[in-house]
C-alpha cells in the first residue's frame, strides 16, 4: 500500500507555486514537510486533495489515480485549516458530515477524545480558540481512520501539555502500520523527534527528501575553531555553514566521509566537538542563503 | 429521505437553509392568500366564485382573487438556485465534497437532484397550504371550485418558469465567485427577463413566427425548459473544472471572462434597442461596452489603479 505523488504542478496567478512534486509515502511513515513561508506546502496538500486542479501530476493510491477513482480519496484526510466549512457547526454535528465520506469514521472515539480534552461538544466551531480549532481537527483526523493523513501546522497554537499530547497519538496511530501522516509544520524541534522523513521544499520544487535515520547515520554536525579566519577548502566543498560567531563555526557535513574527517583533522583546529544533529540543521544548511548565513568564501 | 450517502450528505448541509426558502415562500404565499381573501371581503358583489369559470379552460389560469401557481413558489427556486450552489462555495463545503471521494460529476447531479426534490416537494405543501387556507377562509357567500385542466396548466407553465429561473441562478452561482457580486448580477439579469419576455412574445406573435397567443405560454415554457437543461449540462461540463484558488474572484472560470462579456454586450445592446433606431443602439452598445469592460476586469483596473497612485506617491 502507498501513495503516490507524481509530477505535481500548480500556477496561480501566473505565479508557478509548486513545480514537479514527486514523492512516495506508505502507511506506519510519518513525512515531515518544512519549507519558507510560501513556498507551497499548503498548495501542495490542497492539490493533492483535489481542490485545486494542478496543470500537471497526478496522486495515486495503490497505483489507482484518485481523479480516475475517486472512492480512493476516502483513504486521504485533510482539513484546510484556513478554509473549511466547520464554522458554522456545533462540535456534535460534525460526525454526520464526516461519517457520510469516510466509512470507518469511529464516532464513539470522536466523543471520548472530545471528552478528553474537555472540549464542550455543544460549542461551536467557530467560538473555539485557535488551539482548540486545532485540537479538533486532530480528533477528525484520528477518527476518521484514514489511511493517509495529512496534518497542516498541527501544533499551530497549542500549549507544550497539549503538543506533547498531539505527538504522542500520532506515533500511536502509526504504531500498526495502518496509517501514515504527512505533517507541515514550522517547528522543526516537534517534527524532529516525530518523523521519519522529511520533504524540503525551496523555491516550488522538492529539493529533499530526507530519511532521517539515514541522514544522522551519514551526516554530522561540527562546531570548529580553526587557527586562521581562512575557510579551508575542505569544508568550502563539503560542509554547510550553520553559524559563524569569530573564529568558532558550526557546520553541517550531510556526507561525512573518513577522507573528510582526516582532511580536518589535518588542519588541527583548536576545537573540534560534534553536536547533535538536528532538523533544524539540516533546514538551516539547506536555506542558509535565505536565512542570510553567508558561506565566508 | 435519501438513499445513497452523498445524497444525505448533501441534503444534511443544506436542509436548514431549504427549510428557510420554504419558509419564506410560505409565508409570503399565506400573506398574499390572506390580503386576497380580505380583498375578497370587501367586494360589494354578493355571491362571487373565488375561481373563474376560465379553470375549466387548459390555459394559465389568471384572475383577481386567485393565483393557481404562487410568485413565491417561482422565487424560492431562484433563491434555491443560488443556495445550493454558492453557500458550498462561500462557506468553504466545496473543499470537502471535492475531496470526499465522490466524483464532482456526481457531485454535481446530487445536488441538482435535492435541490430540485426539495423545491418540487415544498411546492406541494406550499399549494396545498395555500388552497387549503382558501377553502377554510372563503368567506360566506363565496365559492371555491377547482378544475383540472387549468390548475394543471398553471404548474405545468409555473414549474416550467421556476425551474429556469432556478437554472439562471444556479449556472450563475456555478461561474461567479462573490456574494455581493453575484446577487446584483442575477438580480440585474432577472429583472432584464421582464423586458425580454415582452420583446420574446412580440417578434413570437409577429409576422414571421405567426405564435397565437394561446399558444404564447407554451412556447415560454418550452424556452424555459430548453435553456434550464442548456445551462444544466453545461454546469455539469464546468464544474469538475472548478478550482477552488478562484473562489472569491468575480469569475471562478477565468477562461469565461471574453464569452461573458460578448454576451453581456449583445445581450444589453438588444435588450435597449430592440425596434429602435441606430443612434440608440450605438449609445447601448458602447454603454454596454464600457460597463462591461469595467465590470469583468474590474479588480484589474483596480490593481492598476493603486499602482499607479502608489508609483506617483513615490515619485512625490
Amino acid at each position: 500500500m502507498t501513495l503516490n505523488v507524481a509530477g505535481l504542478s500548480k500556477e496561480i496567478g501566473g505565479r508557478q507555486i509548486i513545480q514537479d512534486i514527486t514523492f512516495e509515502w506508505a502507511p506506519g511513515e510519518i513525512l515531515g514537510l518544512v519549507g519558507r513561508n510560501g513556498v507551497g506546502k499548503t498548495t501542495l496538500f490542497r492539490s493533492m486533495m483535489n481542490h485545486y486542479i494542478p496543470e500537471a501530476g497526478n496522486v495515486t493510491v495503490d497505483g489507482q489515480n484518485i481523479q480516475q477513482v475517486p472512492s480512493r480519496q476516502q483513504q486521504l484526510f485533510f482539513i484546510d485549516t484556513q478554509y473549511n466549512f466547520l464554522n458554522n457547526y456545533r462540535l456534535w454535528e460534525l460526525p454526520d458530515f464526516f461519517m457520510a465520506v469516510y466509512p470507518r469514521f469511529d464516532e464513539q472515539r470522536f466523543t471520548a477524545l472530545l471528552a478528553e480534552f474537555k472540549l464542550d461538544r455543544n460549542s461551536q466551531y467557530r467560538r473555539l480558540s485557535k488551539g482548540m480549532r486545532a485540537l479538533v481537527n486532530l480528533v477528525l483526523a484520528l477518527t476518521s481512520n484514514a489511511t493517509y493523513i495529512i496534518l497542516d501546522e498541527p501544533f499551530d497554537g497549542l500549549d507544550v501539555i497539549i503538543r506533547e499530547n498531539i505527538a504522542s497519538m500520532v506515533i500511536d496511530e502509526v504504531a500498526d502500520q495502518q496509517k501514515g501522516f504527512l505533517i507541515s509544520s514550522h517547528d522543526l524541534n516537534e517534527l524532529d523527534g516525530l518523523s521519519d522523513r522529511v520533504l524540503l521544499l525551496k523555491d516550488s520544487k522538492l529539493v529533499h527528501d530526507y530519511n532521517l535515520e539515514d541522514i544522522r547515520a551519514k551526516a554530522k554536525k561540527i562546531q570548529l575553531v580553526l587557527n586562521d579566519r581562512v575557510i579551508p577548502a575542505v569544508l568550502k566543498e563539503h560542509s554547510q555553514l550553520i553559524r559563524v560567531s569569530g573564529r568558532v563555526l558550526v557546520v553541517v557535513i550531510t556526507n561525512y566521509t573518513p577522507e573528510i574527517d582526516r582532511a580536518l583533522k589535518d588542519l588541527k583546529p583548536v576545537l573540534f566537538e560534534e553536536l547533535p544533529l538536528t532538523l533544524e540543521d539540516l533546514f538551516r544548511a539547506n536555506l542558509a542563503h535565505e536565512t542570510g548565513y553567508q558561506m565566508m568564501k | 429521505m435519501f438513499n445513497n450517502k452523498l445524497d444525505r450528505l448533501i441534503w444534511r448541509r443544506h436542509r436548514k437553509m431549504m427549510a428557510v426558502i420554504g419558509g419564506i415562500a410560505l409565508l409570503g404565499t399565506v400573506m398574499m392568500t390572506l390580503i386576497l381573501l380580505h380583498t375578497l371581503k370587501q367586494d360589494p358583489e354578493p355571491n362571487i366564485h373565488i375561481v373563474t369559470a376560465s379553470i375549466r379552460k387548459w390555459q394559465v389560469y389568471k384572475g383577481n382573487y386567485f393565483s393557481a401557481y404562487s410568485w413565491w413558489l417561482i422565487f424560492a427556486f431562484w433563491l434555491g438556485g443560488l443556495e445550493i450552489m454558492h453557500l458550498d462555495l462561500r462557506d468553504h463545503f466545496n473543499e470537502f465534497l471535492f475531496s470526499s471521494g465522490f466524483s464532482r460529476l456526481k457531485v454535481y447531479w446530487a445536488k441538482l437532484r435535492i435541490a430540485l426534490s426539495a423545491l418540487l416537494g415544498m411546492s406541494v405543501v406550499i399549494l396545498a397550504i395555500q388552497y387549503l387556507l382558501y377553502w377554510l377562509s372563503k368567506p360566506n357567500g363565496t365559492t371555491f371550485t377547482l378544475a383540472w385542466p387549468g390548475l394543471i396548466t398553471s404548474w405545468a407553465m409555473g414549474l416550467a418558469f421556476s425551474i429556469g429561473m432556478f437554472s439562471l441562478s444556479w449556472f450563475a452561482a456555478l461561474i461567479v465567485g462573490q456574494t455581493g457580486s453575484l446577487i446584483v448580477t442575477i438580480s440585474g439579469f432577472t429583472l432584464s427577463l421582464v423586458g425580454l419576455s415582452g420583446i420574446g412574445g412580440s417578434i413570437l406573435s409577429g409576422p414571421w413566427f405567426k405564435v397565437s397567443q394561446a399558444a404564447l405560454p407554451w412556447v415560454g415554457a418550452g424556452v424555459w425548459l430548453v435553456t434550464a437543461v442548456i445551462l444544466f449540462i453545461w454546469g455539469a461540463v464546468l464544474y469538475p473544472h472548478l478550482s477552488l484558488e478562484h473562489n472569491g474572484e468575480y469569475l471562478l472560470f477565468p477562461r469565461l471572462r471574453v464569452p461573458v462579456y460578448i454576451v453581456f454586450v449583445v445581450y444589453v445592446t438588444w435588450l435597449y434597442s430592440f425596434d429602435s433606431d441606430g443612434v440608440t443602439m450605438a449609445g447601448a452598445f458602447i454603454l454596454a461596452a464600457l460597463f462591461g469592460y469595467g465590470w469583468l476586469w474590474r479588480p484589474r483596473l483596480g490593481e492598476k489603479w493603486h499602482q499607479w497612485r502608489e508609483s506617483k506617491q513615490a515619485e512625490e
